[in-house]
């Protein structure tokens, strides 16, 4: 699976599940927790989503916001142990 | 840590800045803390216990370290290098050394009391690394971390049970000669073992994970052991150390930055916990005047006690790590304003930050994770209660196993799914506020406030030392009888 490919599966799952706003636009490198849109609770459901999703398992210590705080980082975390 | 412990320490911090460099900076952090096991262990009134304590740390620790150790399927003892016998060599003479100062006037010794003879400190070591030993070798891969994981937490329960911790004291004391019947739990004061737990904890834990990178012998000692956090925290992170760790040989420790940072930490620190907290702790709550104030002079006690508790934990904090900055070790930062947080979940990102990272880590993720993961999946509600629920009951029989705790820790569970339940259902109502900053303000205030006096409401269990009196405290703040 190709880098945009989990970034925008990762996108949409955010926006539909997490954040519960299709229309919200957003983008690769905005603070989602720092923003007030993710809590510790839609980290782990994202765990659990990029387990289920991508096969990746990330250990519960990475689930932090200084690691997990834009897309891009998430997307990274990812792409590291896909590859 | 008294201010003698600080004074010596930041002594110690200057003679190490001049004197010692390269790899030999390590090693004296290692001597430094093994002698300070033993130095900041206060006076237990069963003989010896004072030295076997800090002993028990130390053996405890090396267990740990062999636990954690990867090794290969074909040889199951831990890998030993040379340079982690030489850690264990140096340990042992150090113990021995301590030990030996029995013979020495007691103001020359680092120990609350005099030490055991010899022999016997001989055959505890003898016997405490035989048993490691023999159970690394006997049993295999993750069946040692398992055990591990399971004996630091029986231990735990132990000294943390009031009934249990006074069972083994008169067992202690009848062994010692004394007499039983006068045996408590403050018999089993184990300096630190809280925090030691927890950090060796975490290690065995990201070993079954995978996570833990391949520590030595004295990086693995010196992380669980570093003194100036070794009586309350912050409980840092291995893999964080051992950077550090790895960076001081070459490190630039006798810098005027280094100096005004730690030295600045270290003096706001003081002030906090010496002077503003041990003020403030005049007239804040406690198990006497709890029963004589009532009305507002009983909420006064009540927000005395809440800053005393934030003024001198923190400046604790503020010390420990300012004395790591000295030595070339930036511990995390435990506290970011936590009374000026809007809610609770904020409150505990900023409280005692490196206790909630680690029940964040350990017990609310994987446990959450682990119910999302079922089919059929329980509602997020219901995952979310079990939750916040298991975490802070974590950290209130983590303080000890009394109602006391367990109902403070509940207090908080409760409160942190309510916010989480409010926060869902307003989060794009209050995300919308942005272009309304008068409004937004406002209940940002109100959240202030209220969150505040949630937390400070909170203390009442943990201050007082029974349920009872807290109940009554809490009826009385409410204008009952």
């Amino acid at each position: 699976m190709d880098e945009t490919t989990v970034r925008e599966k990762m996108r949409e799952f955010i926006k539909r599940e997490l954040i519960r706003d299709e229309s919200y636009d957003l983008t690769d490198d905005e603070g989602i927790i720092t923003g007030g849109l993710m809590d510790s609770f839609a980290l782990a459901e994202l765990a659990v989503f990029v387990e289920e999703a991508f096969g990746v398992y990330i250990p519960d210590p990475d689930l932090t916001v200084a690691k997990m705080d834009t897309l891009n980082q998430m997307v990274a975390r990812v792409m590291r142990d896909l590859q | 840590m008294t201010l003698i412990h600080i004074a010596v320490f930041s002594t110690l911090a200057l003679l190490y800045a001049v004197l010692v460099r390269g790899r030999g900076r390590a090693w004296a952090l290692l001597a430094i803390s093994v002698v300070a096991v033993y130095w900041l262990q206060p006076f237990v009134d069963v003989r010896y216990l004072d030295f076997a304590f800090p002993t028990a740390t130390l053996l405890i620790a090396i267990g740990g370290w062999a636990a954690t150790k990867p090794r290969d399927a074909d040889t199951p003892s831990p890998i030993f290098t040379r340079d982690d016998l030489k850690t264990l060599i140096v340990v042992l003479g150090l113990v021995l050394a301590v030990a030996a100062t029995r013979y020495l006037a007691p103001a020359l010794r680092p120990t609350a009391s005099r030490p055991p003879p010899i022999e016997t400190v001989i055959l505890g070591l003898a016997l405490g690394l035989a048993l490691i030993y023999g159970l690394a070798r006997a049993i295999k891969g993750r069946q040692l971390v398992q055990a591990a994981i399971f004996a630091i937490i029986i231990t735990f329960a132990i000294f943390k049970t009031d009934a249990l911790a006074s069972w083994l004291a008169a067992l202690l004391r009848q062994n010692a000669g004394a007499d039983p019947n006068l045996a408590t739990p403050a018999d089993l004061t184990w300096l630190g073992f809280s925090y030691i737990a927890f950090r060796i904890l975490h290690t065995l834990r990201d070993r079954q994970t995978g996570q833990l990178p391949d520590l030595s012998l004295l990086e693995y000692l010196n992380y669980i052991i570093f003194f100036p956090a070794l009586t309350a925290g912050p409980i840092d992170r291995a893999e964080r150390f051992q950077e550090d760790h790895r960076a001081l040989a070459a490190a630039a420790i006798f810098t005027p930055p280094r100096w005004v940072e730690g030295g600045g930490r270290i003096a706001v620190g003081l002030m906090k916990k010496f002077v503003i907290a041990d003020s403030i702790a005049l007239f804040a709550l406690n198990g006497v005047n709890a029963h004589q104030a009532e009305g507002g002079a009983l909420w006064l006690l009540l927000y005395a006690y809440t800053f005393r508790l934030f003024f001198d934990f923190s400046g604790y904090s503020d010390i420990a790590i300012g004395i790591g900055i000295l030595f070339g070790i930036k511990l995390p930062e435990n506290f970011d304003r936590p009374y000026l947080k809007n809610n609770l979940q904020s409150f505990w990102q900023s409280w005692h930050i490196t206790l909630s990272n680690w029940a964040r880590f350990y017990i609310y993720s994987p446990l959450t994770r682990a119910l999302l993961r079922r089919k059929p999946r329980p509602s997020n509600a219901a995952i979310q209660f079990a939750g916040h629920m298991s975490t802070m009951l974590v950290i209130g029989l983590w303080h000890g196993v009394t109602w006391t705790f367990i109902i403070w820790g509940l207090w908080h569970g409760v409160g942190l799914f309510i916010h989480k339940m409010w926060s869902d259902r307003t989060r794009r109502w209050y995300n919308g506020l942005k272009d309304k900053p008068a409004q937004k303000r406002l209940w940002h205030g109100a959240g202030v406030v209220l969150t505040f006096h949630f937390v400070a409401l909170g203390w009442v269990w943990f201050a007082l030392p029974d349920a009872q009196t807290a109940l009554s405290v809490f009826v009385k703040l409410f204008g009952g009888a």
